[in-house]
């Protein structure tokens, strides 16, 4: 396609040089298609002028392409010949053009002739060729799969690679034309596969520039590709535990290829084949016996073959079979362990085995024998069972035990593992030291070596342990793993598959061992413990914070520890952040991981709080549940105080009002009590020289009216309707008489209602004057020695009967204690402080206390008449 | 290249030298790749007895089977094939020494395969286009050429101076104007010679296994 192409580009050139151009030169070499030139050699073209060309050699210019040709390279020949030569690199695949340039005024016409050279590489030997004939059905497929490497340059020009096929002896040859560029591979079809024949194969390269070959010529088996065995099954026996047969069927007729056979096996645990050694199938065989192999294992068993001698390619691997070698008895003793969790009086003692390494079988059951203090105690046989491969048993503080335990398979006993069990106080010393670390997700543990002990103990092994914690209560797993090490090892990594999160206690026992009789016993010696997790994490929960008590500037918060399966690894630090309400402004208070309460103090008083508690281990923290507390608005003992000073101030304030009251007592008896003068004093009472007292008592201007305190009982029955009206005018301040303008009667607690004086005013006449005679009753003034008083009243009200009728009047004289004292008193004694001769009462000195006030319901008995006495009216 | 106009006399002759020599290779290699004797440079005596032995035997196994299902696709009884035809090649290996004797079975092999290849063609015609006993005709002729070959090496190293008479690939001399039934019995013929012949084949050479050929050989300085 590329040379035509430029054939016609170059037809298309000569015939417009030739056609409508006078051209008088002409290069040689020269050709009707391009000129391919190896690149990296020297190319020399001549350019001729033709006779009756009117230029001369000096004329001639020579381009490559667009490109002037340097005059250097140029070689003039003779008068009418120029060659140049150039040196041909991988681009230069262009037109090589000779001119002669026109004159300028000149007629003559300007001559042009060019050649296209094309650079290319002559072809490169293929290397490593070989021809693959597969096997199809019962034959040798007649297709001959060639390959080669064509070498990694590109020649540049058209290439072509042919596969030719020939047995040699016959004319036929069978060819196969490769049609990608820079071919790697081709199929030639033989038609029929050249059995037990010579066949010759080569590969030829060609192009412009040259051809390379390369050839092979075998034995026609050489080519072949036989299918891998046919049917192949593995048997086991019953009695060959450590061998298996393997039985095959030939996949190709012996007379068209006669095979030898290779095998190969792995365990299925296992990623190594191990191939059986091909002396041992070289024969033309169908069966072979595995040996030596390993009881109760599952071996994969892999077949392949070749020509007999080699003289073939191996055929492909046959599909994998599969099958497992029979039962032996075990060969080693199982893995015994315990675990001593010691309770209030005794041990409790958990046994715990692994199956034997060497199990050979599938163990059946095992048989477990345990001895305290050197006697049989217990023997038991176990079903072998993941979940049950343990026992727990009491052992005594003071006791010692030996456990044995046999395992069984179907074919028989494993040899026995023993384990001692000292006394709890004969405990053998244990390792010095232990610290772990985490390398590749897995944890690495390191101890010092124990110390060497007096004979017959020697260390046997070190033992690890570990121990998930906390432990599930419905966990039916034993939650413990245990390795061995020897015991000139002190550092390793447990190959346990521990999970990521969880706390284990990583502990290491030094094993001894000591040879009482013909069987070694082992012992552990004590433990050393550490908590270690393999990968922690942050907490899966926080701390749920309670505040225990709150004060006006601190409060006192309490959390409790997240159960440990929720830590996820080892809690570094608690911080504790708080702020105000909503303000979002924390503050931080940061504790160890041991503290569980704190005192935040510096709070405002009165002032709600937000806290929680964040719990932080090495990966991570997480934070609590919010708590909101109120600080107090007043401090330890402030209400106390100021309780204490109010109640002092108080007494204060209440002795001084006494001892103010009791200094200036008199001032404030007359000022709360003012002296009413007694009627029994007044000199009204002695008044009126001219008449007797008794007989001619003024029965019209002068009212008598008892004051204060009545005894209803002795009053007559007909005063009783009277007597409150009395009262009522005495009561009333404004009713009182005006007569030496009584202050005493001014107390409001002494006035009578508007409706009292309303009736008052109905039953005292206004237009009557009298004088008002005040009892001493007044305010619980009770006068005691002054006699009745009197006083002359100008009030026009008819008088009442008592003070009409003073026979009627002595009769209740006799039972009033007023008018009994008053009898007492002799007529016409006044009392010191009142002139006999005035008419104004005079406060009465009160020395004893009040009857009204200490006797109430007296004065009230007083009133109920007095209200009787109205309804008539 | 060097040559210029003046010259160009000189690049026509220096061509014409060039044309004679590749003529003259292209002979020989014409020559080389019709001898058949170039091959037998190419493998030991004990491994050309065994692989030709091999190869006959295979193709003696071939031919019963190809004989086998001939019949049943044809449908034919065993009397007809052992008919006697007398275009067809006998089987009977001639000559009082093992040496004629081979060269008995080389002259058969190559009488055998114009035959094989008529009842190839008449197989083609009578049951195209997948008839098996055509196939396996074809493979045949392949093969049994491939014998001729190792046959005549064989020949080479028991009588390597006496030239290896060629017989010509000849017509076979039957009329196209057979029926069906003489093709089909033709066709029989022919395999069940062939198979008599390559039987007869394995005994000779297995003879010649016998008679340590190689061995002799070996120690002729071959």
């Amino acid at each position: 396609m590329g040379s035509s192409h430029h054939l016609l580009v170059f037809l298309m050139f000569l015939h417009y040089a030739v056609g409508f151009t006078y051209n008088c030169v002409k290069i040689l070499p020269d050709s009707s298609s391009s000129i391919v030139v190896e690149v990296g050699k020297n190319f020399t073209a001549t350019c001729h002028l033709l006779e009756g060309c009117a230029y001369t050699s000096d004329d001639i210019e020579w381009r490559l392409g667009n490109l002037s040709i340097a005059k250097q390279s140029y070689h003039r020949i003779n008068e009418t010949a120029v060659s140049v030569t150039i040196n041909i690199s991988s681009d230069m695949s262009d037109w090589l053009k000779c001119t002669a340039p026109k004159e300028s005024l000149s007629y003559k016409p300007r001559s042009i002739y060019g050649i296209f050279l094309r650079a290319g590489y002559p072809p490169l030997k293929p290397k490593n060729l070989s021809c693959i004939a597969v096997q199809e059905d019962k034959d040798i497929s007649p297709n001959l799969n060639c390959s080669w490497d064509p070498g990694s340059r590109n020649p540049l020009i058209d290439t072509t690679y042919t596969v030719y096929a020939n047995v040699p002896g016959t004319v036929l040859t069978h060819k196969a034309d490769c049609k990608q560029h820079l071919a790697r591979f081709c199929v030639v079809n033989l038609e029929t596969f050249p059995i037990h024949m010579v066949l010759k194969v080569w590969v030829e390269v060609k192009n412009a520039l040259g051809s390379e070959r390369s050839e092979l010529q075998s034995d026609s088996s050489y080519f072949a590709k036989p299918n891998p065995p046919l049917n192949v099954q593995v048997l086991t026996e019953d009695k060959f535990p450590t061998s298996l047969v393997v039985t095959w069927k030939h996949p190709i007729d012996r007379t068209i290829l006669k095979l030898s056979y290779a095998i190969r096996y792995r365990k299925v645990t296992s990623n190594v084949w191990i191939e059986v050694p091909e002396s041992f199938t070289r024969g033309y065989i169908e069966s072979f016996r595995l040996q030596s192999l390993e009881p109760y294992t599952q071996y994969v068993v892999q077949m392949r073959c070749i020509g007999e001698s080699n003289s073939s390619y191996w055929s492909n691997w046959s599909p994998s079979v599969t099958e497992r070698t029979t039962e032996a008895k075990p060969a080693s003793a199982p893995d015994l362990w315990r675990i001593i969790r010691p309770t209030s009086n005794s041990r409790n003692v958990t046994l715990i085995w692994k199956a034997p390494v060497k199990a050979n079988g599938k163990i059946r059951f095992y048989n477990l024998s345990i001895n305290q203090n050197n006697e049989k105690f217990e023997s038991h046989n176990i079903t072998a069972d993941n979940l049950s491969q343990m026992y727990s048993m009491e052992l005594p503080a003071g006791k010692m035990a030996s456990i044995e335990i046999t395992a069984y398979n179907s074919a028989g006993e494993s040899p026995k593992a023993t384990l001692s069990i000292p006394r709890s106080d004969k405990e053998l010393p244990g390792v010095k030291d232990m610290s772990w670390s985490v390398r590749d997700e897995k944890l690495q543990v390191k101890w010092t070596a124990v110390l060497p002990l007096p004979h017959p103990l020697k260390l046997s092994e070190y033992l690890l342990e570990w121990v998930k914690i906390p432990q599930s209560v419905h966990q039916k797993e034993l939650p413990a793993g245990w390795q061995r090490v020897p015991k000139n090892v002190t550092v390793t990594t447990l190959n346990a598959g521990l999970e990521k999160f969880k706390r284990y206690n990583i502990s290491v026992y030094p094993i001894y061992k000591y040879q009482p009789g013909h069987v070694w016993h082992f012992q552990p010696g004590r433990p050393v413990t550490r908590p270690a997790y393999v990968q922690q994490g942050p907490p899966k929960e926080g701390p749920t914070v309670t505040v225990t008590k709150s004060k006006k500037n601190s409060a006192e918060l309490t959390w409790e520890e997240t159960p440990l399966d929720s830590h996820q690894g080892f809690i570094i630090h608690y911080t504790i952040f708080y702020a105000i309400g909503n303000t979002k402004q924390w503050k931080s208070e940061t504790v160890g991981p041991n503290v569980h309460s704190y005192v935040l103090t510096d709070l405002a008083s009165e002032t709600d709080y937000v806290v929680y508690v964040m719990a932080s281990t090495e990966a991570g923290s997480v934070k609590g549940t919010d708590c909101t507390f109120k600080t107090m608005k007043y401090g330890d003992g402030e209400v106390e105080v100021i309780v204490v000073v109010v109640c002092l101030s108080f007494l204060f304030l209440t002795v001084f009002i006494i001892m103010i009251c009791l200094r200036k007592r008199e001032v404030i008896k007359k000022l709360l009590w003012p002296q009413v003068p007694d009627p029994s004093d007044s000199s009204i009472a002695h008044w009126s020289p001219d008449f007797p007292i008794k007989a001619d008592l003024p029965k019209e201007d002068v009212s008598v009216v008892e004051v204060d305190v009545f005894d209803g009982k002795s009053l007559c029955e007909e005063d009783k309707g009277v007597l409150p009206l009395k009262k009522d005018k005495y009561l009333s301040e404004e009713h009182s008489s005006g007569i030496g303008g009584s202050s005493c009667m001014s107390s409001p607690r002494h006035s009578v209602s508007d409706s009292d004086e309303g009736d008052s005013g109905q039953t005292t006449s206004s237009t009557v004057q009298y004088s008002t005679v005040l009892g001493s009753g007044y305010k619980g003034q009770t006068p005691s020695h002054q006699p009745p008083a009197f006083a002359r009243s100008e009030s026009t009200q008819p008088l009442l009967d008592c003070e009409e009728h003073p026979d009627h009047l002595n009769e209740s004289q006799s039972r009033s204690s007023y008018f009994r004292r008053g009898r007492e008193l002799e007529p016409g004694v006044l009392a010191p402080e009142c002139d006999g001769g005035s008419l104004t009462f005079c406060p009465v000195q009160e020395e004893e206390p009040s009857p009204v006030a200490e006797e109430p319901p007296a004065s009230a008995l007083c009133y109920m008449p007095q209200k009787s006495g109205y309804r008539p009216q | 290249m060097n040559c210029h106009v003046g010259n160009m006399v000189c690049l026509s002759q220096r061509s014409q030298a060039k044309f004679r020599m590749i003529l003259a290779i292209l002979i020989l290699i014409a020559v080389e790749l019709v001898h058949p004797t170039v091959s037998c440079k190419n493998e030991t005596c004990s491994q050309l007895l065994r692989h030709s032995l091999r190869l006959t035997r295979l193709m003696s196994k071939r031919t019963t089977e190809l004989l086998e299902t001939y019949k049943t696709s044809q449908d034919f009884a065993d009397l007809i094939c052992d008919m006697q035809m007398d275009n067809v090649p006998v089987s009977t290996v001639s000559g009082q020494t093992i040496s004629q004797r081979i060269l008995s079975v080389y002259t058969h092999l190559k009488e055998f395969l114009p035959h094989m290849k008529t009842v190839m063609e008449q197989q083609k015609d009578l049951n195209p286009p997948t008839n098996p006993v055509a196939e396996g005709l074809n493979r045949m002729i392949t093969h049994v050429r491939h014998i001729a070959v190792r046959v005549n090496c064989i020949l080479e190293i028991l009588q390597p101076n006496i030239p290896i008479p060629e017989p010509a690939e000849s017509p076979t001399g039957i009329p196209h104007a057979q029926n069906i039934f003489q093709q089909k019995a033709y066709g029989c013929i022919v395999l069940t010679r062939l198979q008599e012949l390559l039987s007869q084949a394995v005994q000779e050479q297995k003879s010649l296994k016998k008679g340590k050929m190689c061995r002799k050989s070996t120690k002729n300085g071959s």
